[in-house]
């Protein structure tokens, strides 16, 4: 996925020509020009000169718009990557009101089912692997992880 | 060397020994997988280290990452694809030596030459950090000021890519950094309402959505499954490995300091070391048409420098909290964390903590040797382990891992949305280290800069009134009028660009 310059030098500079804006906003010390602001209007300078040298390369380069790497041929390729975030979403929806040792395991199950792996070697690596997490996280540092509907089973 | 001898005592117990051969073993095995590079392997032990002292916490990393830089050479030589970057420049010769039958040799080679570059590295780093410390506890906001701009500075210089692309991942870094409560007024500043942006984007989730995260979206598009392992024999692997070192000294030594220099500027770390290093090999060489045909030349010394470098980017690290590569640059964080802020001070108030650090370098290269040789010899197994189940298990790891730090869901959002874009900065050919380093060192800049020019009423020029000071701004006002002119000169010649590339 290999934008043209010119795109992503355009997102540098409205993303800076923001922060510009949000950064007058805040308050100076008394008597003097500067404050919180100072920092950040400095490094958006910099950003916004930036992605106008980005701009201009870009249309200068008449590389095309959008370029599509060689894994986005690959078959499954693009499915296999959307699935990550795709887990991490699901992770993050899923596991405070479900619990992490009913979402995890399926998720994981899910997930290598998607990258191919053998339907019993994918049931084992997802047990496995989510009872290993579970015992180095939740036991073994003590970080709170969610039970969820599980909390009022086991208390 | 009595303090060296007492920082012995504080490393040299069960609990601490325990960790650091863990962490050992977990560096063989991310750096002998390939794609899982060592400072994905670092940004992924470092939920961990939050639970751990100081000292161990370090020495888990120090040890994860020497074994990672040497196991990265084992599935060069045997299957030809790199475990970790660092291990790259020489893949191809190390694989032509395979089929010369000469496999063992090229990775005893490999291991030996690791534990020398990593022992000369160390002790450069003894002798170098503290003379340095004592020489810059003089130094004011604006000498640390600049010393921070010009590390900055360095790390878009040797980044790969135009250097526009390297400032503007600096300036992302340096923008991310200012989230949160400001150090002049205390205001809120881009916090968007979002009660746990104030106290800022954590480091954790952030890491591992920049080196774990982009790596897996990477590796679950095209996954690779790694060919047939050659049996090793234990005996070949020590034969002819000293007589083949001790005919390159002179390379192993070049590159041993070499390396350490390398891995001292900030934003060049292992991969650029080894590179370098194998080009001067073949310079200096008596017999540079040998190179590319299997011979052990290039791989002596580049196998050296990339282990020195990891202990030559602690220098500037430890002595003005500016990190020499992307592994310092997360020590950095993890120390941060630990309510030690890195400079000339801690050599001062934690020299215990410093000398331990030593210490751990010392034993980590040490202890190399036995656990790197069963590491090659059980690299049959792990090599064969399917990648297609693997980066599923990472993914949770770094899930639950960024989450554990502070027990918020924010931060998995903060890892999901980091390495998406970190992602699609390097797809685009920005480089990722000026970003890591801008956004550790960002509150740093940013509190010394306002100290200064607060102080000095608005003078720009009092930034160059202190010897010291001034010449560090003049030498970084000079880099950034030679970056200017080489990038100007080179957008002006955009065809012949695009011809070599």
């Amino acid at each position: 996925m290999k934008f043209n310059d010119a795109i992503l030098g355009g997102v540098f500079v409205v993303v800076s020509l923001l922060i510009l804006l949000e950064a007058r906003t805040f308050p100076t010390l008394p008597d003097q020009p500067l404050g919180p602001g100072t920092f950040p209007t400095i490094i958006a300078g910099v950003m916004l000169l930036g992605g106008a040298a980005l701009i201009l390369s870009g249309l200068r380069s008449r590389a095309p718009i959008m370029a599509l790497a060689g894994w986005i041929r690959t078959p499954g390729g693009v499915r296999r990557m959307l699935a990550v975030p795709a887990f991490a979403v699901a992770y993050i929806l899923l596991a405070k009101p479900i619990g992490f040792p009913i979402v995890v395991p399926v998720l994981l199950l899910l997930m290598l089912l998607n990258n191919g792996v053998r339907p019993l070697a994918s049931v084992l690596t997802a047990a496995g692997a989510s009872l290993a997490i579970w015992l180095l996280f939740a036991r073994f540092l003590m970080v709170p992880l969610p039970l969820g509907i599980l909390t009022e089973v086991i208390y | 060397m009595d303090a060296l001898l007492s920082a012995a005592g504080t490393v040299l117990v069960p609990d601490v020994l325990l960790v650091i051969v863990a962490a050992a073993i977990y560096g063989l095995a991310i750096g002998s997988v390939p794609g899982l590079t060592a400072t994905m392997g670092t940004a992924l032990i470092v939920p961990l280290t939050f639970f751990l002292d100081p000292v161990p916490a370090i020495g888990a990393i120090v040890a994860a990452t020497s074994m990672a830089i040497f196991a990265g050479d084992i599935p060069g030589a045997l299957l030809r694809i790199p475990g970790t970057p660092a291990s790259a420049a020489y893949t191809d010769e190390a694989f032509r030596m395979r089929e010369k039958g000469q496999v063992e040799l090229a990775l005893g080679v490999n291991l030996v030459c690791s534990v020398i570059g990593g022992l000369v590295g160390v002790a450069i780093l003894i002798f170098a950090a503290p003379q340095i410390a004592r020489f810059s506890l003089g130094f004011s906001s604006y000498e640390y000021f600049w010393l921070a701009l010009l590390g900055l500075s360095c790390a878009v210089i040797v980044s790969t890519g135009p250097a526009v692309k390297g400032v503007l991942s600096l300036s992302i870094g340096l923008m991310l950094s200012t989230i949160g409560i400001d150090v002049v007024m205390g205001i809120r500043r881009f916090t968007f309402g979002d009660t746990e942006l104030i106290g800022g984007i954590s480091i954790i989730p952030v890491l591992i959505g920049m080196f774990a995260i982009t790596e897996i979206l990477r590796k679950s598009a095209d996954p690779q499954q790694p060919g047939e392992v050659p049996r090793l024999r234990m005996r070949a692997m020590m034969h002819g490995v000293g007589g083949t070192i001790w005919r390159y000294k002179g390379g192993v030594a070049r590159s041993s300091v070499l390396g350490s220099v390398i891995g001292a500027l900030p934003g060049a770390g292992a991969d650029i070391a080894s590179w370098i290093a194998f080009a001067l090999a073949k310079r200096f060489s008596k017999t540079p048409e040998k190179f590319g045909t299997g011979h052990p030349e290039g791989i002596v010394s580049a196998s050296s420098a990339n282990n020195a470098s990891l202990s030559g980017a602690y220098v500037p690290s430890l002595v003005f909290g500016i990190p020499g590569d992307t592994i310092t640059a997360i020590l950095i964080g993890v120390l941060l964390m630990k309510g030690i802020t890195p400079g000339p001070m801690v050599f001062v108030m934690d020299a215990g903590l410093v000398n331990a650090i030593f210490v751990v370098f010392i034993l980590a290269n040490l202890i190399m040797l036995p656990l790197g040789l069963l590491a090659i010899l059980g690299s049959r197994r792990l090599l064969v382990l399917p990648q297609r189940a693997l980066f599923p298990v990472i993914l949770l790891f770094c899930v639950i891992g960024a989450f554990a730090a502070n027990n918020t869901v924010f931060d998995i959002w903060v890892m999901l949305i980091l390495g998406l874009l970190a992602f699609v900065l390097e797809e685009n050919d920005f480089p990722l280290a000026p970003m890591i380093l801008a956004l550790i060192l960002g509150p740093l800049i940013e509190e010394n800069f306002m100290k200064s020019i607060i102080k000095s009423d608005g003078q720009a020029l009092e930034f160059f009134a202190r010897p010291i000071g001034g010449t560090l701004g003049v030498v970084t006002l000079l880099v950034w009028v030679a970056l200017a002119i080489v990038s100007l000169r080179k957008a002006r010649r955009p065809q012949t660009e695009r011809g070599i590339a």
